[in-house]
């Protein structure tokens, strides 16, 4: 229903949309995803045809060329912009009639959605009421009445939540969970949570780029999936030589040294897959006494923050050395998309270095080759040279 | 097409429901009655003269032209896109064309009925046995709304140069009231330079072109040599509508223009 190839918006010489691909299937809710300034309201602005693109390969709604066919595409868009901007002077009905005025549809068609997008989004009663003075909440339900009343086959709603209580939020939230049996939703928000609970797939914007794209579990398997280890120990007197240790396992990449409890001091060990065997193995060898050995991780919402920051050189590591990925990185039709400079490809360009890990691939259970035996990785982007029976390439 | 007349309706419908829209009515049937009382004693009581000239014969006539024009412009224009209102409009299926043709029609339509309190006027002379030249009266009505018109588009073009509402008043007041004072005052001041050139020399020449387009850019003379005097001449209706047409052209585009500034 929507597709957008290498779009890129630019205002003066800020770059607000960089390089932007993606596409809706029919009957899809999605969100648009991203801390403020990221780029989703211009996107939506273009998509809506109030704001032209600076370049793209492709834009289409429904079939219809944003920029040529664009009153083509404005008759099969629901537009909410976040602001919802209507008529204060008029009245609900008669903003509606107006609505519908726009759209060609005829009087009785006019009169019959009327009522039934206005008992949709429950505020029937305030038909004959001044928009003016409606509160935020109605507003934003009158907003999405109007969007509605032509039956867009695409609906595309700004931050259709924000300035509501949470009530209204959780109203609006259903509201457009229904919606997807009709239309194909493009929405957005900031709010990680609010985005999972209405839609089934989310694209991650950050800084004009599109950092993420994928379902919820997607999301959550292709970037939290690196679990970190917590390890709560007596390790002797120099906690330093223990990190030193922990680092010179295989898989870990990074060891932070936490606070200390009494005698004993915590670590927090990022690496790919289970370190917990191998952390206890070491934890044996060294005679540590061990308080607490335990998996943790990363939720959705501590990715998203972390995406979001600028700093993604961690997940493309993790991404990068993980061998045997399931998903291919950078394709369109992909789980993950990764923009070019969204730093995700820094660790491409580190030259590639040998060495032995153990369990790498937290996807294959164990099913591709023996867990204990060591392999060696030749290139860390992802072209595995197994030496192992068993190893398909 | 359609759109436009969406557009239209809507427009005046919002100008009669705040009430900037009775309020301007208000003051325009006091003015002009003031001024049909005015200049009734200078014609003799000649009925159809002083109807004649209450639209477009003195000062306060002018004053209404350039004062009226701005303030709707400003409504319909900057008030919208500092609501944000535009952004609803530009990207309902209509074209900017349409939007701005709808404004231009709905302003210049409550204009003529501000200019039809004469006629009503002209209307009680005859129920009080003293009709007037209907005919005469009727194309200097029609003069007053074209006029109206050209300063209509004028101060369009002005208001959706900017956000703010009070500037796109001023901008749109400002470029009224120059498009009536520069062709008078240049005239002017070409005359003064007659002295310091020769007839048939480049100066002169170049002074004689300058005073001709400034000329053939007068509104009030194009007013008053043939609208006030009833004519209705094709050549004036044609001056009266490819400006509003031009302005209104760049209006659109101007719009077009907005949305990579927004």
């Amino acid at each position: 229903m929507i597709e957008v190839s290498e779009l890129t918006r630019r205002y003066g010489r800020h770059t607000a949309v960089d390089q932007v691909s993606f596409h809706l299937d029919a009957g899809e809710v999605v969100g648009l995803l991203g801390p403020n300034g990221a780029g989703k309201t211009t996107i939506m602005r273009i998509l809506a045809g109030f704001l032209p693109a600076t370049s793209a390969a492709r834009l289409e709604v429904c079939g219809h060329d944003v920029l040529r066919d664009s009153l083509k595409v404005r008759e099969s868009i629901g537009y909410l912009p976040e602001s919802v901007p209507l008529y204060r002077d008029m009245r609900v009905q008669e903003m509606l009639d107006f609505h519908g005025r726009l759209h060609r549809m005829g009087r009785s068609d006019r009169q019959r959605r009327s009522a039934e997008v206005l008992d949709r989004v429950g505020v029937s009663d305030r038909s004959r009421q001044l928009v003016g003075t409606l509160s935020r909440g109605l507003r934003q339900r009158v907003g999405l009445a109007v969007a509605l009343l032509p039956e867009p086959p695409v609906l595309i709603l700004d931050e259709p939540t924000s300035g509501l209580d949470p009530l209204q939020r959780r109203e609006v939230r259903s509201l457009v969970r229904e919606l997807s049996d009709e239309h194909t939703v493009l929405v957005s928000s900031h709010i990680l949570a609010e985005v999972e609970s209405m839609c089934s797939r989310v694209l991650v914007m950050a800084e004009g780029h599109l950092i993420a794209d994928g379902t919820r579990e997607q999301l959550e398997q292709q970037l939290g999936g690196s679990a970190g280890v917590r390890l709560e120990a007596y390790v002797g007197l120099d906690p330093e030589a223990a990190v030193e240790l922990l680092k010179s396992l295989p898989g870990v990449t990074a060891v932070a040294l936490g606070e200390r409890l009494g005698i004993h001091h915590g670590f927090v060990i990022e690496g790919e897959g289970d370190l917990r065997e191998d952390v206890g193995a070491l934890a044996a060898q060294e005679g540590w006494a061990l308080r607490e050995l335990s998996s943790q991780k990363r939720s959705l919402e501590d990715v998203f923050a972390q995406l979001v920051s600028g700093n993604v050189a961690d997940i493309s590591a993790a991404k990068a050395d993980a061998p045997a990925t399931p998903v291919e990185p950078i394709d369109n039709g992909g789980l993950m998309q990764l923009m070019p400079d969204s730093g995700f490809n820094a660790s491409a360009k580190a030259p590639p270095a040998k060495k032995m890990i153990y369990s790498l691939n937290p996807f294959d259970q164990g099913t591709s080759r023996e867990l204990g035996a060591p392999m060696e990785i030749e290139d860390p982007t992802g072209n595995v040279k197994g030496d192992e029976p068993g190893d398909p390439s | 097409m359609r759109g436009t007349l969406v557009i239209y309706r809507r427009e005046l419908a919002g100008l009669f429901l705040t009430p900037l829209g009775w309020l301007l009515l208000a003051l325009a049937l006091f003015a002009n009655g003031l001024f049909l009382y005015l200049v009734l004693p200078y014609t003799g009581g000649d009925v159809g003269s002083s109807l004649r000239g209450a639209l477009g014969g003195g000062t306060l006539f002018w004053a209404l032209m350039v004062f009226l024009p701005p303030l709707l412009a400003m409504r319909m224009m900057a008030e919208e896109s500092r609501s944000g209102t535009l952004e609803y409009l530009l990207t309902a299926p209509v074209s900017d064309s349409a939007v701005v043709v709808g404004k231009f029609l709905a302003a210049t339509t409550f204009l003529a009925l501000i200019w039809s309190v004469v006629p009503l006027y002209g209307l009680l002379f005859q129920l009080q046995g003293s009709p007037p030249d209907w005919g005469a009266v009727f194309a200097t009505w029609l003069g007053a709304v074209l006029t109206s018109g050209l300063f209509v588009s004028l101060g369009l073009l002005a208001a959706t140069s900017t956000n703010t509402p009070l500037l796109a008043a001023f901008l749109a007041f400002a470029a009224c009231l120059g498009w009536i004072l520069v062709p008078s005052f240049g005239g002017q001041l070409l005359n003064s330079l007659d002295a310091f050139v020769g007839t048939g020399d480049l100066g002169g020449l170049l002074v004689q072109t300058l005073r001709s387009s400034l000329q053939a850019m007068d509104v009030l003379r194009h007013f008053h040599f043939s609208w006030r005097m009833g004519v209705i001449d094709t050549a004036e209706v044609v001056f009266f509508c490819t400006w509003p047409c031009l302005f209104l052209f760049a209006t659109v585009r101007m719009l077009e223009g907005r949305r990579w500034r927004v």
